[in-house]
């Protein structure tokens, strides 16, 4: 039998299976995931070296404010407060959304869609795996714990390279952009709210360099310094730095930006399997992506950032939990 | 690392004499002679990492943790000649002939019963017989798509058929694996042969999934169906489907509905035309067959017997390669085919009958006894190794149920060398090997030239399965 060479269109069009759709968000929420972790904990380490002799509640506090990025709990472990965060953060693998786990989830995932992904993609998942598990991915963590984060974020980094290089565009593809964006804004938000819980309340009583400090790394937790540095220069007015975070148009990792590309991947996936149709999580974020677009710094401030991240939290929720509806569940 | 090699006395596949290479062997020995065991330890490492990074492995389960390992890699490939290559593809195509005949024939005139061939009684004893399959026409009457038919060599330099494995053979990705990784590891060896290709491999099953699809699918949708990510041979359903570019679907991506199968997509259900299903009968559909399988896919049977989706292979080939059956397949060759066969079984005594019976029961230390129903290496005793009490508890369970087994005189396995590593002291010694050649029956019979080489890396052991501490080597058949 002659074998036929698919047009573009039914290569496109190609079905996709519900569990496959489904595994390849996961993976990659968890790969996303991973990198936001361990962003926040290098970060941290960064800055607590930085800060000099903090007082040692607001010094805890800074490590415990991490936690909640993936909801977790301080363990009954012993040693301070820092390394019992570092620790369950990075390799206990009971606590879901630590490094190890989140890199086991996305390998799982990954090995339940092998045939659905590139090698090369497969090839760096499933090396990460291994590496944390390692004696070696031990050591480093205990010398050089800055290293150790920064080669997790670019597992994630070279993974969605990857994805982006060897990936045909196809609803695969837009599936794990998909996830990555929803994850993204999600992570995003839990980084502000971890580090107003971080400094807030003493803000006033910080003095101006220290809270200048703790600006910077909420912004460098987000992966923008230098994009804020070009576009701020040296001002980390708090107000700019969220409106930078949540508004920047063109800022790949703002909350708007990822809104937008979540919403282009919705919208090409229904074109794919139901054009007729309006899809409910589409419909979700074409009115958040609105909201974004005219949206006043002031009055988000007037909001009170915390509360504005929240409704945006939720409704980026909801509109997961209508993909899983529509497309995990037949 | 050759200088204190053993040839214990058995066939050995490189060496004729000690220190005389076969021909074709020599220029293998002289290039592996040449290096030395830092090297070759590199080469080893460099295929081992390639293995994990490829997520080569397979899932060991143990009390609380599952280790994942590599089926360990032999470096010294397996070498066999055009000619002798010759009469084993002749034999294996008669071979599958004469077994897709059987099938057809005991699911429909049963002639071969009739004419007192096989006695009844055998088949209607056999645990994998489907009474559903009686007069159910498959699609161009082929049974077995996939076959692997495991050989071995004895002593006399002969090659014996062990056992065909018409369900669902596995290990073809590990001979496409392998070959991948010594053309990296080895390259200047590599060049040095004419090695035939077995790329091809992954095209030609998708041709034959493709020829048995249902007429009224004019671009069959074709998908491997896999018992999941957990099954130890997921890495090759995977592989298959990706180099197949066809979906890998699990039970519960798939639905019957009127009698047809559908797979659940994220735009709806779509049309599944041919299923290549790495699933045994049993747990295909809990209506049909173990009404606890949660992997199968319920109606799936029905719509089988439609003609509304396709399956490979049959349902109900386990007949053909149940151990009681095995020893009747010259009879079928001499019977559908007026041929004598190229390839000869090994002696096999049939407890079944009253004759054989009584020999294996006096003769039990020196006999292979197997159950006809186990494969895997399980349900095995090996009579000149067995304690007195495990030869009584196995003449015991033969008394009870005499259909259930078969025995064979111990065939001394053919050996080669492996790279043998002991104490990080590397050496070449002699392990017993046989060879598992793939088979495919579509518009023809295409057997891919070489197979896998189960490798027994004991010292002195001659079983070879993975699941017993067995490995693989690249086996490479020669142009001319």
């Amino acid at each position: 039998m002659d074998l036929m060479i698919p047009t573009e269109e039914s290569a496109l069009r190609r079905p996709l299976l519900s569990r496959v759709a489904d595994s390849l968000y996961w993976m990659s929420r968890y790969v996303e995931r991973a990198e936001h972790v361990a962003r926040g904990l290098r970060i941290t380490t960064n800055l607590l070296m930085d800060v000099g002799d903090l007082p040692d509640e607001l010094y805890d506090r800074q490590w415990l404010s991490l936690l909640s990025l993936v909801g977790a709990t301080l363990p009954d472990s012993p040693g301070d407060v820092g390394s019992r965060v570092t620790r369950t953060l990075s390799f206990d693998a009971g606590c879901n959304g630590s490094l190890v786990s989140s890199i086991a989830n996305a390998r799982e995932n990954a090995r339940a869609v092998r045939s659905e992904i590139s090698a090369e993609m497969w090839e760096t998942i499933n090396a990460a795996y291994w590496t944390i598990r390692s004696d070696e991915a031990r050591q480093k963590f205990e010398e050089q714990p800055e290293e150790f984060y920064t080669s997790i974020i670019n597992v994630s980094m070279l993974f969605q390279g990857q994805t982006e290089e060897t990936l045909p565009q196809s609803q695969r593809w837009m599936f794990v952009r998909l996830a990555k964006a929803l994850e993204r804004i999600d992570m995003t938000c839990r980084i502000v709210q971890a580090r107003l819980d971080a400094f807030e309340e003493v803000e006033d009583a910080l003095d101006a360099p220290l809270r200048t400090i703790q600006w910077m790394s909420t912004i460098r937790m987000c992966c923008g310094i230098e994009a804020y540095r070009r576009r701020f220069m040296a001002d980390f007015d708090p107000l700019k730095v969220a409106g930078f975070i949540i508004l920047e148009e063109t800022f790949p990792r703002s909350i708007r930006f990822n809104v937008s590309e979540a919403l282009d991947a919705i919208s090409r996936i229904r074109k794919l399997t139901t054009p007729e149709t309006i899809d409910p999580a589409e419909r979700v974020l074409g009115r958040l992506d609105a909201d974004l677009d005219y949206a006043d710094l002031s009055e988000i401030a007037r909001v009170g950032f915390r509360e504005y991240l929240k409704s945006v939290q939720s409704r980026v929720h909801e509109a997961g939990v209508l993909v899983q509806q529509t497309y995990f569940l037949k | 690392m050759f200088e204190s090699y053993d040839l214990t006395g058995v066939f050995d596949e490189m060496f004729e004499a000690p220190g005389a290479p076969r021909p074709h062997y020599a220029p293998a020995l002289e290039r592996l002679s040449r290096l030395d065991a830092t090297s070759f330890q590199r080469r080893r490492r460099m295929a081992d990492v390639t293995f994990v990074n490829q997520g080569i492995t397979f899932t060991v389960y143990s009390d609380k943790l599952n280790v994942e390992r590599i089926f360990p890699f032999d470096l010294v490939p397996r070498i066999i000649t055009a000619r002798e290559w010759d009469i084993i593809e002749r034999g294996l195509v008669q071979r599958i002939t004469a077994l897709n005949l059987f099938c057809k024939d005991i699911y429909h005139d049963q002639r071969i019963l009739t004419d007192r061939v096989i006695d009844p009684a055998l088949i209607y004893g056999a645990k994998m017989f489907r009474r559903e399959m009686i007069g159910f026409p498959v699609p161009r009457d082929i049974y077995i798509h996939i076959c692997g038919t495991d050989l071995v060599r004895g002593g006399d330099g002969q090659y014996y058929v062990l056992e065909d494995n018409g369900r669902t053979p596995s290990g073809v990705s590990y001979v496409l694996e392998n070959r991948t990784v010594m053309k990296k590891v080895f390259p200047q060896l590599f060049d040095d042969y004419q090695v035939r290709a077995i790329e091809d491999y992954p095209l030609n099953l998708l041709n034959t999934l493709s020829h048995i699809a249902p007429r009224h699918a004019d671009n069959p949708t074709i998908a491997i169906l896999t018992p999941g990510i957990y099954n130890s041979a997921y890495f090759e359903h995977s592989f298959l489907a990706r180099q197949m570019g066809i979906e890998l679907v699990e039970g519960q991506d798939l639905l019957v509905e009127n009698n047809f199968v559908y797979m659940r997509t994220t735009a709806g259900l779509r049309r599944v035309d041919v299923l290549y299903r790495r699933l045994d009968d049993d747990f295909l559909d809990p209506l049909s067959f173990r009404p606890d399988s949660l992997l199968g896919v319920p109606g799936l049977m029905n719509a089988y017997r439609m003609g509304n989706v396709s399956l490979a292979n049959a349902v109900g080939t386990g007949v053909a390669d149940d151990k009681a059956i095995y020893p009747f397949v010259p009879d079928m060759i001499r019977y559908y085919l007026k041929q004598e066969p190229i390839l000869p079984n090994v002696p096999t005594y049939v407890c079944a009958r009253d004759t054989d019976r009584k020999f294996v029961l006096e003769n039990l230390d020196k006999l292979v006894v197997k159950a006809t129903n186990e494969s895997g290496g399980y349900g095995m005793l090996m009579g000149h190794q067995a304690t007195q009490t495990e030869r009584e508890k196995f003449a015991e369970l033969i008394r009870e149920d005499p259909r259930n087994y078969i025995a064979q005189p111990i065939v001394e396995l053919s050996q080669h060398p492996s790279a043998i590593d002991e104490g990080g002291k590397l050496r070449f010694e002699g392990r017993r090997i046989d060879l598992r050649p793939y088979i495919l029956s579509g518009d023809k019979v295409i057997v891919m030239p070489g197979g896998l080489t189960r490798v027994a890396l004991r010292r002195g052991s001659l079983v070879v399965n993975s699941s017993q501490g067995g490995g693989s080597k690249d086996t490479w058949v020669l142009e001319e």
